[in-house]
């Protein structure tokens, strides 16, 4: 710190007039008491205006001395200083707020001067007190607003799950339907178209048959539902010999899909019967549902 | 450099002031009363108003007579800032400054009475102050000084920049060195 720098300010000189803050003349006392220069010409520039003051002295008139003398006397009799504070207060006339009044140097605080000095304080602590309040409430703001964007960006992702696995499976149902599309637009596969039996005349269903690729693919159209325990079996007929070519699966005996079924080398007919869950290796003639013959 | 004023006489009346000897206040008088009196009667401007002022800083100083520190300044300076802060509250109270801030320091008491010679032998007179004070700095001096002016009152009352305030008031006091010989 410069102290000559400071001292040319003419902050000793404010805090002298007592035009400093509480603060502000504190810091001025802190640095009076560590630097003597500053302590000296804090002491001149005191001296100094208490010169001035002097040169306005006025003589009172001598009547006065008994007077204002008595009137003390009469006063602290009457405000012993037993109650200390309390005498002084009656004796200041509706202190008004004077920032410089609390901040004396010379003049450390009166009693008096406290209401002063301690409005100073409240204000300052209610507006502290406010400041508070007005923080802890835009916090609360905040905090709500980020714990429902939290919550918000929860559901999103949520929602955005969700979406992903649809598409997903919409995805492999395309898949499988464009695989389907594709089996019945081939003009390599051949339909043979299998109807109802007398013990299930409502009966019908198609074989895809490619003869190239030996592939098989079954497609329901309307099969009564298997009773438990019960399911339906394919059969490619060569020759008049019935060959296995596997077992539809539940969801394609109610017709929602195409199933591809067991390669079969060589057939002129297919049939369905319904046979015991796991298959049976020759078909129960008795429980033929649906048949058809190859058309060329 | 100052001349201090003899500390003896100061340190005795302190010592009897802190004690509570109500005569050590008859001498508290003698000493302090013209100087105080005058300033408190340039701040209120009313002869009843500066006796009754004198009167109750009095009583203010005898209870709180346990806060003055004179490590932090002489007694003179102290009971000064206490009669000036009386003085000024009452004319803020009273609102005394509407009607009478204005009045020029020329018409000020001190101005047709004689200059007391009570405590001070180098005792300098306004009449002599005021000649080499310049009218600016004594202003400023003046309206923070006796008028309860606070530093940002005076720069609003004066169209002045608040550094420029401070400053002249250093000037100003600083002037009042020279008057000292």
């Amino acid at each position: 710190m410069n102290i000559e720098d400071y001292i040319e300010s003419g902050q000793l000189e404010l805090y002298a007039l007592q035009q400093l803050s509480p603060a502000e003349a504190a810091e001025v006392e802190r640095l009076a008491a560590q630097y003597p220069a500053i302590r000296a010409e804090l002491t001149q520039v005191q001296q100094r205006l208490g010169l001035y003051a002097e040169a306005h002295a006025v003589t009172p008139p001598a009547s006065m001395r008994e007077r204002v003398l008595g009137g003390w006397q009469q006063a602290i009799r009457q405000q012993p200083v037993a109650v200390a504070p309390a005498p002084i207060a009656p004796v200041t006339p509706e202190p008004t707020p004077r920032p410089a009044q609390a901040s004396e140097a010379v003049v450390r605080p009166l009693p008096a001067a406290e209401p002063e000095a301690g409005s100073g304080f409240r204000w300052l602590a209610i507006a502290a007190s406010v400041a508070l309040l007005l923080s802890l409430g835009a916090n609360w703001l905040l905090y709500s607003r980020w714990q429902s964007s939290e919550n918000q960006l929860v559901l999103a992702q949520a929602e955005q799950a969700r979406f992903a696995a649809t598409t997903q499976a919409v995805q492999k149902r395309l898949a499988t339907r464009t695989e389907e599309l594709g089996i019945l637009r081939s003009e390599q596969f051949r339909t043979v178209v299998m109807t109802g039996t007398p013990q299930a005349p409502g009966a019908r269903a198609k074989v895809m048959y490619n003869p190239a690729t030996r592939a098989v693919y079954v497609d329901v159209n309307n099969l009564p539902a298997a009773p438990t325990g019960k399911q339906y079996q394919l059969w490619a007929l060569d020759k008049g010999k019935p060959v296995d070519a596997g077992m539809l699966a539940q969801n394609t005996a109610a017709g929602d899909s195409l199933q591809r079924m067991k390669d079969i080398v060589s057939a002129q007919a297919f049939a369905v019967t319904l046979e015991d869950a796991g298959g049976h290796p020759t078909p129960t003639l008795a429980a033929l549902t649906v048949m058809g013959q190859m058309t060329n | 450099m100052l001349p201090e004023p003899p500390p003896i006489a100061e340190e005795q009346l302190v010592a009897r002031l802190r004690a509570q000897d109500e005569a050590a206040m008859t001498e508290f008088y003698d000493k302090y009363s013209a100087a105080l009196y005058g300033v408190i009667l340039r701040i209120v401007r009313k002869e009843e108003e500066a006796e009754d002022v004198l009167q109750e800083g009095m009583v203010k100083i005898w209870h709180s007579f346990q806060s003055y520190d004179p490590s932090k300044g002489r007694l003179f300076t102290w009971v000064l800032n206490v009669c000036r802060n009386l003085a000024i509250d009452k004319i803020r109270s009273r609102q005394y400054r509407v009607s009478s801030h204005s009045q020029p320091l020329d018409e000020s008491p001190a101005e047709r009475q004689p200059a007391a010679t009570t405590f001070r032998p180098e005792h300098i007179g306004l009449q002599e102050i005021t000649r080499q004070l310049n009218p600016e700095q004594k202003q400023i001096v003046d309206l923070l000084y006796f008028e309860g002016y606070t530093q940002s009152e005076v720069a609003e009352e004066l169209n002045l920049p608040l550094g420029t305030v401070k400053t002249r008031a250093r000037a100003a006091i600083k002037v009042l060195s020279k008057l000292i010989r």
